[in-house]
């Protein structure tokens, strides 16, 4: 999953931005409304975590100007304006999630995990293909009911694939998804990952499930029997 | 609950009421008196044609009661009466219907003498006296060189006054309805002028009662307000637009206080949760540590830039005078961010007289001098220059540092010794925490001095002014 974090706080955006990657989420972060506004419109972004007060242009504006420009992609806004009327203009402007500062971490990551599902229109954390189960909330991956001990970027990987089950993923949108912009994309690091993947994913007995579309990307299917 | 409605009201109706009745008392009076002496007056003929009835000669006197004299003392109901005396007592000639004596007063036929009398039937009436000499007899002659006769006779006539009552009493009882009248009439007509007039204050009364912390935005409306009452409303508008300031500043100062905290709060709370969630990570945590102490210097420096402001606020600031030689103490405040002008190639000017001093709190002072000096050089643009002068302004002395403005606009100006204001909305500096210059102004303020701020041209100039130099002050 892709997020854009938009804070001025240097140590906000050091702290959370690590702890989402962590999380096993790429970010990409700024602290300028003008640059976060380019970069939200640039990108397909899975959740955008917005500040109000920012230099550049405020929040709200930014928001605004998202909208208006028919942008879709969820966003909490993360603020320390806590008043009725700036949550009522922030969720009235656009804001799909408010969470006032001072924040629980997890409790942010909760709400992401959630608007990531809601991108996907998706409620349950869990996502089942065949044998192969994947926990968005407890990051888990089990096959055949035996755990799978899988890196933050091979998780994302897989859990970008399965919400996608049954589509081709080009690498391109592998990408923007996995890796943030600060990261540097090797030109077969898609393909090294997805081989890992594919590789601890597949235990002795069953059928590889993510097949390769030679030309186009990747697919993730049930195994056939 | 006193009312001034009510008492004007009652006090005014009172007022018309007294005035009326006393009026109608005295209208009453005069007419009784008129009516009476009309009355009076009116009878004198009857007690002239008695009198010219009335007849002496060398005989003697006697009454011509043959003649038509006046029917009333001969009617059956109700008659007058009238009796005739010579002057040692003796009666000469009753009214047919008088059968006692009537009291005796007399006056003379020029001036007679009335008074109220109760008649012989029991009735109340009117008595006329007069004394006179009546006329001699013109059939029995005084012999001649006899002297002229001249004796005199009294002779009272009592009249029936129940006509005379009655039309006092209609008069009396039309005055006191009509009194009664007025005096109902008053109390309606002064509620309804008393209320009228006092609709402006009402209306004011009721401006103010919907005047609460939440609507302090209302004003009193002036227009067509009476000149009584326009000045209290102007300078109760004037305290509202004070209080809507206060308490907007308040707001604001709460919200910004709030923010100055939440904002540290988040960042602390959030890099110790990523760091406990994912501990393993050493080179992280050892820049966790380094950002929680960065932040506990910044909450710390909120809190004790607030808490001096409280003080000075409070007047608990303690000034200790001293002599202070001023170019000691810039070069003193100038020493330790040498390093941060020279990496901006900021030129600093010191225009100061050597022997300047002043005489006020050195602490204090530095205090202002540091955060001026600090913001100049923190919001100068790269290799501009910085002066600090000293010159005399008057009797006194003032010291300005002026630097390149790229920044401040002059609408600007007016918040800038305001808690928390920053030029960037977003607050997101982490320069300064906003108070440094509100406590410069509160600081001077506490030593005498005033703070003002300036715009020229393209430079800002902040200027210290007010002090005591010290020769003053040993002199």
């Amino acid at each position: 999953m892709h997020l854009l974090l938009i804070e001025d706080s240097i140590r906000l955006q050091s702290s959370v931005g690590r702890g989402l990657r962590k999380a096993g989420y790429a970010v990409d972060v700024t602290g300028d409304g003008e640059e976060g506004l380019w970069l939200a419109q640039s990108n397909r972004y899975d959740v955008i975590i917005l500040d109000l007060m920012l230099p550049g242009i405020d929040g709200l504006t930014l928001l605004r100007r998202l909208r208006a420009k028919h942008n879709g992609t969820h966003v909490l806004i993360l603020t320390a304006k806590d008043t009725l009327e700036d949550r009522v203009a922030g969720l009235q402007t656009g804001a799909d999630d408010y969470l006032i500062k001072p924040f629980a971490f997890e409790e942010l990551l909760a709400r992401v995990q959630a608007l990531c599902r809601r991108s996907y229109q998706r409620k349950n954390p869990k996502i089942e293909i065949g044998d192969l189960e994947i926990d968005s909330t407890s990051r888990l991956v089990r096959r055949k009911g035996k755990p799978i001990d899988l890196t933050a970027r091979e998780f994302m990987l897989l859990e970008y694939l399965a919400l996608r089950r049954g589509h081709v993923v080009s690498r391109t949108e592998i990408e923007a998804h996995i890796y943030s912009d600060s990261t540097e994309v090797m030109s077969n690091v898609v393909d090294s990952a997805v081989c890992l993947l594919r590789r601890k994913i597949t235990l002795p007995g069953t059928a590889p499930i993510i097949q390769t579309r030679r030309g186009m990307g990747y697919i993730l299917e049930s195994a056939r029997k | 609950m006193s009312s001034i409605q009510r008492r004007l009201t009652l006090a005014l109706a009172g007022l018309c009421c007294v005035l009326w009745f006393g009026g109608a008392a005295a209208a009453y009076l005069a007419m009784r008196h008129g009516l009476i002496l009309e009355f009076d007056y009116a009878h004198i003929t009857d007690v002239n044609s008695l009198s010219n009835m009335t007849e002496q000669s060398p005989a003697g006197l006697k009454f011509d009661s043959t003649g038509e004299y006046m029917p009333t003392f001969r009617r059956e109901d109700h008659p007058d009466y009238f009796q005739l005396w010579e002057t040692d007592g003796t009666v000469l000639y009753r009214s047919p219907a008088l059968e006692g004596d009537l009291p005796q007063r007399a006056g003379t036929l020029a001036v007679p003498k009335f008074w109220d009398v109760t008649l012989p039937d029991g009735e109340k009436g009117r008595a006329v006296g007069v004394r006179f000499v009546p006329n001699e007899d013109d059939e029995i002659l005084r012999p001649a060189g006899a002297p002229p006769l001249t004796k005199e006779v009294i002779l009272v006539a009592a009249f029936h006054r129940q006509e005379l009552d009655q039309r006092l009493r209609y008069i009396g009882m039309v005055l006191l309805l009509g009194g009664l009248g007025m005096a109902a009439a008053a109390i309606v007509a002064v509620g309804f002028i008393v209320r009228r007039g006092l609709r402006p204050l009402s209306a004011v009364a009721d401006r103010a009662a919907a005047i609460d912390a939440s609507s302090l935005q209302l004003r009193f409306p002036t227009e067509n307000l009476p000149a009584e009452l326009l000045p209290i409303a102007t300078r109760l508008n004037d305290l509202l637009a004070r209080l809507e300031s206060s308490f907007a500043r308040e707001r604001r100062f709460s919200a910004d206080v709030a923010h100055e905290l939440r904002t540290p709060i988040a960042e602390l709370r959030a890099l110790a949760e990523v760091a406990l969630k994912w501990p393993e990570d050493r080179q992280a945590t050892q820049h966790v540590l380094q950002d929680a102490l960065a932040i506990a210097l910044q909450m710390e420096t909120v809190a004790t830039g607030l808490m001096a402001l409280a003080r000075c606020e409070g007047n608990l600031l303690t000034v200790r005078p001293e002599r202070v030689a001023i170019p000691a103490l810039i070069q003193d405040v100038l020493t330790p961010l040498t390093a941060r002008a020279g990496d901006k190639q900021l030129d600093i000017t010191l225009d100061l007289p050597k022997e300047a001093c002043w005489y006020t709190d050195a602490a204090a002072l530095r205090s202002i001098v540091a955060n001026l000096l600090t913001n100049a050089i923190d919001y100068s643009p790269t290799a501009s220059p910085i002066r600090v002068r000293l010159c005399k302004n008057g009797a006194g002395e003032e010291l300005s540092i002026i630097n390149q403005n790229t920044y401040l606009a002059p609408e600007d100006l007016p918040h800038l010794f305001e808690q928390f204001w920053r030029k960037d909305p977003a607050r997101s500096s982490q320069l300064n925490s906003g108070l440094g210059l509100a406590l410069a102004k509160a600081y001077a303020q506490s030593l005498g001095l005033k703070l003002q701020a300036e715009l020229n041209h393209a430079e800002i100039v902040f200027t210290l002014s007010g002090a005591t130099a010290c020769n003053d002050a040993n002199g």
